[in-house]
């Protein structure tokens, strides 16, 4: 069941098109990965989705509700993680949090509660009554993501969550993010770096120039794009014999030698690497034995013809 | 009533603007009266004063705006309209407190020389939500801080020449006369010279029902842009 239906949404900013037919579902417990170069109309989507921007045309329901008409109803229980740190410089985290809670209707010891829970969850409860500005990189993104649980969304939004923090603090806040799910909570996540994605998402949207140009599994988008197999096989004296065999193995099409490693281009689906052990074995001396197979990195290279993180204007 | 509520946390929390309210208006009570208008002409320019102090006081919306903190907000369930009029009603308690120090402080300084205290709180309380609402709108036509502080620093000065506060309107080509009635600061000055000139306290019905018409129309027209 889908907690996000989104149906030929477009978006225009004057003649240019942002958002050009989308066609989305997000179901109930996923964490949706949302991947697209700069200028792909992420940003724009995720401000739609989140009632901060209207669109041209189409129909979004949350929570199967119609989102025009029950745009505050549906906020209520919306959560965005902004990709800038919005944050009040002026107020002390727990301030922060009692802020955001309050315009989400929370109040008094409820409010109090969810403030301590929030702080407790995110790691920065021994910092609850300082500022900001004393905060580390990692710990403002705590808290901005903090301001956004504080109201127990049941569907969070997180735009970059990560941007410009030391690799621990993307951990722990991957971890975070991973026990939010686990609670239920629905998360669509976007990110540049690619190996987030990796480790969280149960499924990936890739966006290039406002259309939704892959959806679905890493290994469904990864099967997409795979026209061959790679085995890498690296035994201490690659003979003729031993390239000859593989030679003939069924669906190969190329074997490599490269001094002692050799590189076998099968068939996809070709099954080859049990084939390619059993024969390595027979000559013996095999150092190590894997498959190569496409990243996600190389799914989204091959559909938008650019690296995740080239340079280029931020939406 | 988050907003409102917090709104004075993150006020006070910066003493230079505790030091800002009152050093102004504490200073401006004992500037002497002039030829015009018959009242202390500290208590004539307070309006010009009170434009200044809700410019500060405005500022912090466009630097929630700057920072991007307004686009969470346009998030949650709460409306422009609702941020704005929040800021406004917590704002206006400030310069009500402010108005309320400046008016007893001139009753102290310049006893009966100063005509209808009560009057005059009135008009200023009147007029601080008109300098607030006008300060509201216009942030949100800016992105950045610095150039609408010196724009509107600028504006404050022609308002407050052209709508009477500096000289008396009379002084002006006729033509302005009719059309600087769609100046705020006219109805302040205006209301002030009633109370100076001793006319009756019902006369002030129609300045104050102008000035909060205006407020409702810079509250409405900041309120159309959007929180981001």
């Amino acid at each position: 069941m889908a907690i996000v239906h989104m149906k030929d949404i477009v978006k225009r900013y004057s003649s240019h098109i942002v958002l050009d037919n989308i066609d989305l579902d997000i179901a109930y417990g996923e964490i949706l990965g949302l991947l697209g170069p700069n200028g792909a109309g992420k940003t724009t989507l995720i401000h739609a989705l989140a009632g901060i921007h209207g669109f041209d045309s189409g129909a979004i329901e949350v929570f199967g509700k119609e989102q025009k008409a029950n745009l505050l109803e549906i906020k209520r229980q919306i959560g965005l993680v902004t990709q800038e740190i919005t944050l009040f410089t002026d107020l002390t985290a727990k301030e922060n949090l009692a802020f955001f809670g309050g315009v989400y209707g929370l109040k008094g010891e409820k409010l109090k509660k969810r403030i301590d829970e929030t702080l407790e969850f995110v790691g920065l409860s021994e910092h609850a009554r300082k500022l900001p500005a004393k905060f580390s990189g990692g710990m403002k993104r705590r808290l901005n993501i903090a301001c956004a649980l504080v109201h127990r969304p049941k569907f969070l939004i997180m735009d970059e969550p990560t941007v410009g923090i030391d690799p621990q603090s993307r951990n722990h806040i991957l971890e975070t993010i991973r026990q939010l799910n686990q609670q239920g909570t629905t998360i669509l996540y976007t990110t540049h770096y690619i190996e987030e994605i990796q480790n969280l998402a149960s499924r990936v949207v890739i966006m290039d120039q406002g259309h939704i140009i892959a959806n679905g599994t890493i290994d469904e988008l990864v099967k997409k794009i795979q026209y061959e197999e790679k085995i890498k096989l690296e035994v201490a004296a690659p003979t003729d014999d031993l390239l000859e065999r593989l030679r003939k193995l069924d669906g190969v099409k190329q074997v490599l030698k490269n001094e002692k490693e050799i590189h076998i281009i099968s068939q996809v689906e070709s099954g080859n690497l049990d084939r390619v052990l059993s024969i390595a074995r027979e000559f013996g001396g095999i150092h190590s034995i894997s498959a190569e197979k496409p990243t996600l990195e190389d799914v989204f290279l091959t559909l938008t013809g650019k690296r995740l993180r080239d340079g280029g204007e931020e939406e | 009533m988050t907003i409102f509520t917090f709104v004075f946390k993150r006020f006070f929390r910066k003493k230079s603007n505790i030091v800002f309210l009152f050093v102004l208006p504490i200073g401006s009570v004992f500037i002497p009266t002039a030829a015009w208008p018959p009242i202390p002409l500290g208590f004539h320019y307070y309006s010009l004063l009170l434009l200044l102090l809700a410019a500060r006081l405005g500022g912090i919306t466009l630097e929630d705006r700057t920072n991007k903190t307004l686009l969470r907000l346009s998030a949650s369930p709460i409306s422009h309209f609702q941020y704005l009029f929040q800021n406004l009603l917590a704002y206006t308690v400030i310069l009500t407190v402010v108005n309320l120090v400046f008016v007893f402080l001139g009753v102290i300084v310049h006893g009966e020389n100063l005509p209808s205290p009560i009057l005059l709180f009135i008009i200023y309380t009147v007029f601080s939500m008109t300098a607030l609402g006008f300060s509201l709108a216009w942030y949100s036509l800016f992105r950045h801080m610095e150039t609408a502080f010196s724009i509107l620093g600028g504006v404050i000065v022609l308002m407050g020449m052209l709508g009477g506060v500096m000289w008396p309107v009379e002084a002006m080509p006729e033509y302005l006369q009719q059309a600087v009635m769609l100046l705020p600061t006219y109805w302040a000055a205006e209301s002030t010279l009633i109370v100076a000139y001793g006319t009756q306290a019902k006369d002030l019905g129609t300045p104050l029902v102008v000035m909060i018409l205006f407020c409702i129309a810079f509250l409405l027209l900041g309120s159309r842009r959007r929180l981001t």
